[in-house]
């Protein structure tokens, strides 16, 4: 795995392999994690670093501090009920630390 | 559930288009005054973003060009930096311009 270079991200939660799920939340206002991907369960595949809050930054804050953002991967057939295609099939994802829970 | 019209993630999406359709002259000024007021800073992207989502059922009535254009000027509008008597006294002249 290739940790993110250029942007240490030191205190985060989470490093590479840990299980995650995705909060199953639907709080109001501009989200960038998709509702597809809400409570399901992957694993951290890389740390990308730490960025602005754009679910701040779209109404004209800064975004400070910044949050941590993660590559998580997730089996198709735990995304998809009715996923038809190879059982390691996989999708990746970037979700914010906030939006991040063990699993 | 809160979900905002961009997010269709997993939905039918029924046929989709793959012809190019190129792009009007207004879609290319707009497309520019967008990037330039990204560029320098007026707006950013996630602003433009939320505005859209924001147009609610709009959304799905509007054309790409004119959903973004729409998304704008409400944001434009939102921050103060024209109001509504300038953009109408504006689009008054342009028309007269164009004897339209």
């Amino acid at each position: 795995m290739t940790p993110s270079a250029y942007t240490p991200a030191p205190g985060r939660r989470f490093g590479v392999g840990d299980r995650v799920r995705v909060k199953a939340a639907h709080p109001p206002g501009h989200r960038r994690t998709p509702a597809y991907i809400r409570g399901k369960v992957g694993a951290i595949e890389r740390v990308c670093g730490m960025f602005p809050n754009p679910e701040e930054l779209a109404y004209g804050f800064d975004g400070e501090p910044k949050h941590v953002l993660y590559r998580v991967r997730f089996s198709q057939t735990e995304v998809w009920a009715q996923y038809e295609g190879k059982a390691d099939d996989c999708i990746e994802l970037e979700v914010y630390e906030h939006w991040l829970e063990p699993a | 559930m809160n979900r905002n019209p961009a997010d269709i993630g997993g939905e039918d999406a029924g046929r989709i288009d793959t012809v190019d359709h190129g792009m009007k002259f207004w879609e290319k000024q707009a497309n520019a005054l967008r990037g330039t007021l990204v560029g320098r800073k007026v707006v950013r992207l996630d602003e433009l973003r939320r505005s859209a989502e924001e147009l609610g059922s709009r959304y799905y009535e509007l054309a790409y060009f004119e959903r973004t254009t729409e998304a704008l000027r409400n944001l434009l509008l939102e921050k103060g930096l024209l109001t509504e008597a300038e953009l109408q006294g504006k689009m008054a002249e342009v028309r007269g311009r164009y004897d339209a």
